[in-house]
Order: structure tokens, then C-alpha cells, then sequence
């Protein structure tokens, strides 16, 4: 298993009565690709958070490639909802920046840099500094960051929650596509249900707080999936009307 | 063009009305002579205001730089442990509270009437603003960054090289800019209280035989040097583009 998540719970210390996370379990084969669906405050960041090593459980068991979790991991790359450009810093020397910091070799990940300064739509800007790009570039740069260290499983929390609805669908398809080529396990966070049945293998849906699993949504939608041969689907309609239901969103 | 012109007139109108003022008011020139006069004075004694100037501008460089190297590794130190903030922080807050001015005749009696008595006032003038500036920007670092570069697994001295002190650097240079001044009033101050060299010195004998015009070539002097080294400051300070550029 790439990620297996056994009976958590978190605690934040405090006069907070009710858990954010109470007895989650989860688990996510390699080259699987997973979206956690959720209200607003029922610990699915914090879930996410948790695996990336980034936050302490208070009870259960955490495995990234079949190892307790007890920090950042290696195999993992994280994709926030903000962009993390820093600003005194180059396009493509913020691209190479999370290479440098995990001291992994410049001449692989060099020519990475190049072909995904291209793919996501970033040349010509490979000089300029963050503030000269729009949000959807600098997402889009902070995502390039990331998948230039070729993790093994990369972690999401809405990555696109930021950005224009036509950004976000071109991103979508993007990440789809890189998905496709290098076969990453995904765990993605996000808040909406389009996003998550186009682009997933299965979706969880979390309940309010204190937060969890409720349903385990396989999709069965063929692949490669391309938005011109999935949103016709009615498949694709009907999954999207199973999980508004659950959520009560109509 | 136009604010260069706009300048010339300003101070030239100042001018104008230093050099005339004094005489239609009909103030004595030993309380305030005329701008000609100081301008005199100062030409004949340029060798002596040079080279006081010299040894006052070694004073407030060497004090500065000192106290940029000790309220950076202050402000490192307070920010990142625990006990320096318990200890060290709220004893250079008192120390900072004192009136500094009341300590410079004490640097005179531990360490003598020369250069280290003014390096000592310089620092002590100028070091708290730059430890102050060192902490605010340490503690201002953008959560998702620091976040960020945990998730990346970053070493401590990464972090610290790469994200801590670029992102403290506009806050740092704001400290730098109060002071460099301060610096300057340091070790004046120094000079006043006891030294047989410098600016400072220059007045004090300068008050002590009535040559109010010397005087006067003295403080237009150390205006002048202090301008330049601010100036100086503000120029090395537009390297740190990135105030504000959030992103």
C-alpha cells in the first residue's frame, strides 16, 4: 500500500471538546489516484496534513510506502492551495528550489525543470520573478516545483480551489495527463465534486466534524479520460448527482 | 528636470535667506553668523574639518558595523532559542531603556579618549534598532513558506540561508536605515563628552573659543557626512526589491 491510513484520531490541544479527526481509516494502493470530498472543517487538510508528516496524530497508525510516518517523507511532494514562490527568487530557480532543499542531483532534475516549464504553460517566464505572473502561473509553477522531484506519491490540498473555473479545467486535464505518464499514487483534497469524479479512481466522502470516512466511491469511468469524452458520459452525470445527494448539495 | 530645478530653488532660497536674514534681523555673528561667513571659515580650516571628518567617519563605520554584526547574531539568537529570549531579550530591552547619552561617559572611563571609547558609544547608539528589525522580520515569515519548506524536508541551515534571512531582509534594512544616524549621534556624542579628535571634539573647542563660525563649518560637515551615509544606506537598499511583493 503507498498510503494506509488506521483508525486516527486528532486532537488539537485545547478547550475543543470534539476531535477533528475521529477514528479514520483509509488506504491507497500505489498509482492510485484518490479524492477526499468533505464540508468545510471536517479535518480532511488536516487529514492530508497528517500524512504528509507535516502534523502529529494523536492516536492510530499512519504508513506512507509501508513505514510509520514520523515526519516529512521523502517520497512524498506536497502541492498546497497557496502558491510557494519565493519572491527575490527566478521562475525556474524557485522550479529547481525543492530539488535543492532535498539535495537531490541538479542534472536530472534540471531538464525536468525544461519540460515541465513547457508542459504547464510557463515559457518565456522562466526569468521572470513570481510577482510578474498571474495566480494561475504561480500555482502552476508551484505544481512544477513539486513534480520535478518525481515523488511517488503527491499529495494535493486544493491545488486549484484558487484559481479561475477555465484554469482549473485546463490544470485538470494537465495533471491527468502527467498523472497518466508517470503513474503517482494522488491523494487529493478539493471541494468540488466535478473535479474530483473527473479526475479519480475513487472518492471519499468525509462527514462534518469530527471528521469521517462516510463513503468510499469507486469510479468507473474509462481512461484516458478527456473532458470531451467524459463530461457527455452519463455515468460521469450520475456519479456527480450520487455524491451531491450524500453531501446535500442540489 | 523639473524636480532638479525644483531642488536648487528650495535650497537656494534657504541659502538665501541664511545669508541675509541674519543681517536684516540684525543677529550678532557670534550667535549666528552669516552663511558667507561659515562657508569662509569652513574653507580656511578645510584640512582640519577633513581630517576630523575622517576620524569621525571611521567611528561611525566601525561602531555601525559593528552593530549590525552583533544585533544580526542577537536577533538570530533571541528569535531561535527560547532562553536567549527569556535572558538576553528583556536585558537589552532594559539596557535600551537607559538614556544612552548617561552611558557615554562611561565608555570615556573604561575604555579611554581615544577610538574605542567611540566605538563603544556608536554601538550602543545603534545596535538595538538593528536587533529589533532582525526579530520582526524573523518573525514575520509567511506560515505557508515555512510550511512548505518542512514538507521539503529543508535542513535547518537551509531554511535559515534560503527562507529565513532573505524574508527578514526588508525588515533588517528599515533597522538599518534608523541606525545609521544614530550611529552618527553616537559617536558625536562620544567626541563631545571626551576625545582629543573628531567632528565632535572640533565644536567643543570651537564653542569653548567663541568661533561660532567654525562652529557652524562643523555642523554643516557632519550634516553633510551623515547625509552621505544615509544616502549610501537608502541606495544599497533598493537591492531588497522584494518588500511587499507577496506572492
Amino acid at each position: 500500500m503507498a498510503i494506509r491510513v488506521s483508525s486516527v484520531v486528532k486532537r488539537f490541544p485545547g478547550k475543543q471538546s470534539v476531535n477533528a479527526l475521529e477514528d479514520v481509516s483509509l488506504a491507497i494502493r500505489e498509482r492510485e489516484f484518490v479524492s477526499i470530498l468533505g464540508p468545510s472543517g471536517c479535518g480532511k487538510s488536516t487529514l492530508l496534513r497528517i500524512v504528509a508528516g507535516l502534523v502529529p496524530h494523536s492516536e492510530g497508525v499512519v504508513q506512507v510506502a509501508n513505514r510509520d510516518v514520523s515526519g516529512p517523507a521523502p517520497e512524498i511532494g506536497v502541492v498546497f492551495q497557496t502558491s510557494n514562490m519565493l519572491p527575490w527568487l527566478t521562475v525556474e530557480q524557485n522550479m529547481l528550489l525543492g530539488a535543492k532543499l532535498r539535495k537531490l542531483p541538479l542534472s536530472t532534475v534540471a531538464p525536468k525543470v525544461r519540460e515541465l516549464t513547457r508542459t504547464l504553460g510557463l515559457s518565456g517566464f522562466e526569468n521572470s520573478h513570481p510577482h510578474q505572473l498571474s495566480g494561475g502561473m504561480r500555482q502552476r509553477a508551484s505544481i512544477g516545483q513539486i513534480l520535478a522531484l518525481d515523488p511517488q506519491i503527491l499529495l494535493m490540498d486544493e491545488p486549484f480551489g484558487a484559481l479561475d473555473a477555465l484554469t482549473r479545467d485546463l490544470l485538470n486535464v494537465e495533471l491527468l495527463r502527467i498523472w497518466q505518464e508517470h503513474m503517482k499514487t494522488v491523494l487529493l483534497v478539493t471541494h468540488s465534486i466535478q473535479e474530483a469524479v473527473f479526475l479519480s479512481d475513487r472518492v471519499l466522502v468525509m462527514s462534518g466534524r469530527p471528521g469521517r470516512v462516510l463513503h468510499d466511491i469507486a469510479i468507473d469511468l474509462p481512461r484516458p479520460r478527456r473532458p470531451e469524452n467524459i463530461k457527455g458520459n452519463p455515468r460521469y452525470g450520475e456519479y456527480i448527482a450520487q455524491i451531491s445527494q450524500i453531501m446535500g448539495v442540489y | 528636470m523639473k524636480r532638479t530645478f525644483e531642488s536648487i530653488l528650495f535650497w537656494g532660497l534657504v541659502a538665501l535667506l541664511w545669508e541675509y536674514g541674519v543681517t536684516l534681523a540684525g543677529v550678532r555673528s557670534y550667535l549666528m553668523p552669516s552663511l558667507s561667513k561659515v562657508l569662509a571659515a569652513g574653507w580656511q580650516e578645510r584640512e582640519l574639518l577633513l581630517s576630523e571628518c575622517w576620524v569621525t567617519l571611521l567611528e561611525v563605520l566601525a561602531g555601525f558595523a559593528l552593530a549590525v554584526a552583533g544585533g544580526v547574531l542577537l536577533g538570530v539568537a533571541i528569535h531561535f532559542s527560547a532562553v536567549a529570549r527569556r535572558t538576553l531579550y528583556p536585558f537589552i530591552t532594559a539596557l535600551q531603556s537607559m538614556p544612552k547619552i548617561a552611558l557615554a561617559p562611561l565608555m570615556i572611563v573604561w575604555f579611554g579618549y581615544g577610538f574605542a571609547s567611540k566605538l563603544a558609544s556608536t554601538f550602543l547608539f545603534a545596535f538595538f534598532p538593528l536587533v529589533v528589525a532582525t526579530l520582526g522580520g524573523l518573525s514575520g515569515i509567511a506560515a505557508n513558506l515555512d510550511e512548505h519548506f518542512r514538507a521539503l524536508g529543508a535542513s535547518r541551515w537551509d531554511t535559515l540561508l534560503r527562507l529565513q534571512l532573505p524574508s527578514a531582509l526588508p525588515s533588517f534594512v528599515d533597522g538599518v536605515k534608523i541606525a545609521m544616524p544614530l550611529a552618527v549621534i553616537g559617536a558625536i556624542v562620544g567626541e563631545f563628552i571626551g576625545a582629543e579628535q573628531g567632528l565632535g571634539h572640533l565644536m567643543t573647542l570651537a564653542t569653548a573659543n567663541a568661533q561660532t563660525d567654525l562652529m557652524f563649518a562643523a555642523i554643516l560637515t557632519i550634516t553633510v557626512l551623515a547625509s552621505l551615509l544615509y544616502w549610501a544606506v537608502e541606495a544599497m537598499s533598493r537591492a531588497v526589491w522584494w518588500r511587499g511583493k507577496a506572492v
